[in-house]
């Protein structure tokens, strides 16, 4: 093992927001006088297609990875190991949006979860970065700089690496452009295309029991099981585009939708949204979990020229709710909802 | 003149009131008396409906709003014209209590949205049964309910709805 270098690759946005543009540029520009880090550029990577350049490059690095992308942490770390980008989970200092600075980091908790793994898991670490959390590039520059750094003294036994000599032979090409600027004009290049704004599910495969309850419940086709009969996304492009229907129904909270607005099913960390506030959905009309479920799953039934099934199939039977918790007198209850002061 | 200037109270089980005379019911809220004005219909979600033009004007009922307090953000994740179904998820609502889902009261047609809320959604606290309404609406074969309706119904489930609240407050 000659080097540590660390790679360092931004998923761009789908929006145009300029902010969010501007804070993209601000971190290439910086990262790219950095020594000791490689640097790439990509398209949202969920919207990658197998085979495409970008996934192609992100493929092709064996060492320690650092991605910086629009979506929780869990989302990206699980939809890189999708694409077979796996490797242990980094712990960055930085938060993800909607954390707050008073929370434990996510990291610990995951290990209450009790899901079948991944597989085949590289000896290196892949550190997620939220690009949502921070206005400021600095942070984000600051943080793979300290990431640069603990890797390079840890002396993470690199193992199971096939590292340099694979490198070598597909990186210095790219490389040499990004090396390069003033031959390609302003500004980094980006490898990879994406030709539509994709939707499917990605599974988080630290939570997955392999319950088999999505492959159940999703009548399009999305889920199937692998030779080792483990549940697996083996017809992503089946999925209905807005639907997260099957996120709802798994127990696990396992299966994720990076570009849903629910933070829960986006891939936020823990259990839901709830945080400190109460949630009055139910008061307001909100169906259950499975029911809004079968209703999305309706919906895309009834596009697609077939019949609703509403709750007849593939529903999972579970033990519903737990018992009630004791009555209480109303005036103390609203005293409690003034004093929850937010 | 007799009648009217008088105020009587009737008091039907713990939390419901009412005025003879009045314009509207009250339920009581702890010590806070929700109105349920009688000129208008209401949705189990807690939404009123005042007919309006061949639909519907629609808006939160005091319940509703004593248990948001103060609105902060609403926004809707459907367009005007659209047709819902009863449940389907229109939009999304947050307070200084709460953070919550909004859903369809029946199926139907949304036809506008209050555009004034958009910009600052205090009327919904300031009037909710007035300026502070949120969309109008096309109803489709809906059976609404009358303000006596809707009051019985927050007397049969206001215990189970307390239930809920504290169970996450205790979580």
């Amino acid at each position: 093992m000659t080097t540590n270098r660390i790679t360092v690759v931004l998923s761009q946005t789908r929006s145009k927001n300029p902010a969010k543009r501007r804070l993209e540029e601000e971190i290439a520009t910086a990262l790219l006088l950095e020594p000791g880090i490689d640097f790439a550029v990509t398209p949202n990577v969920y919207d990658l297609s197998p085979g495409d350049t970008g996934l192609l490059y992100l493929n092709s690095v064996k060492g320690h990875l650092i991605l910086l992308s629009w979506q929780y942490p869990r989302a990206a770390h699980w939809l890189l190991d999708r694409n077979g980008i796996n490797g242990k989970q980094g712990v960055t200092l930085l938060k993800s949006v909607g954390e707050e600075d008073d929370e434990e980091s996510g990291g610990a908790d995951e290990d209450e979860y009790r899901g079948i793994g991944p597989v085949e898991l590289l000896d290196r670490y892949i550190f997620c970065l939220d690009l949502r959390a921070y206005d400021d590039a600095g942070v984000y520059v600051e943080e793979i700089k300290r990431i640069a750094k603990d890797v390079s003294v840890k002396l993470v036994p690199l193992t199971g690496l096939r590292t340099d000599s694979d490198q070598n032979e597909s990186k210095p090409n790219l490389f040499q452009r990004f090396s390069e600027p003033e031959k390609q004009g302003a500004g980094p290049i980006v490898l990879g295309e994406s030709k539509v704004n994709r939707w499917y599910p990605v599974i988080d495969y630290s939570r997955c029991t392999n319950c088999l309850e999505c492959i159940d419940f999703c009548l399009f086709g999305v889920y199937g099981i692998d030779h080792k009969e483990r549940i697996l996304v083996e017809n992503q492009d089946n999925c209905k585009r807005g639907c997260p229907a099957c996120s709802r129904v798994c127990p696990e909270n396992a299966i994720i939708f990076p570009e849903h607005k629910t933070p829960a099913i986006a891939g936020a960390p823990g259990e839901g949204p709830g945080g400190l506030k109460i949630d009055l959905s139910k008061l307001f009309g909100a169906p259950s979990a499975i029911e809004m479920a079968a209703m999305e799953r309706d919906i895309e039934l009834v596009k697609d020229g077939r019949a609703a099934v509403g709750l007849a199939v593939g529903i999972p039977r579970r033990q519903t709710g737990k018992a009630a918790t004791e009555k209480d007198d109303l005036d103390k209850l609203m005293d409690e909802l003034d004093s929850l002061e937010l | 003149m007799g009648l009217a200037a008088q105020k009587h109270v009737i008091v039907i089980r713990n939390h419901f009131l009412v005025e003879l005379m009045s314009d509207h019911f009250i339920f009581l809220m702890g010590k806070y008396e929700a109105q349920v004005p009688k000129d208008r219909l209401y949705a189990p979600n807690h939404m009123w409906f005042r007919a309006e033009g061949g639909a519907y004007r629609v808006g939160f009922t005091a319940f509703a709003v004593r248990l948001l307090q103060d609105v902060y953000f609403l926004d809707w994740n459907v367009e005007p014209g659209d047709v819902v179904v009863a449940k389907q998820e229109i939009g999304e609502v947050e307070s200084s209590k709460a953070v919550s889902t909004l859903h369809a009261p029946t199926d139907g047609t949304l036809i506008r949205f209050n555009r004034e809320l958009m910009k600052d959604p205090t009327a919904i606290n300031v009037d909710n049964y007035g300026a502070g309404w949120l969309f109008d609406f096309d109803p489709k074969d809906a059976l609404l309910l009358s303000a006596e309706d809707y009051i019985r119904r927050l007397e049969g489930t206001w215990d189970e709805t307390q239930r809920q609240i504290k169970g996450q407050m205790n979580d």
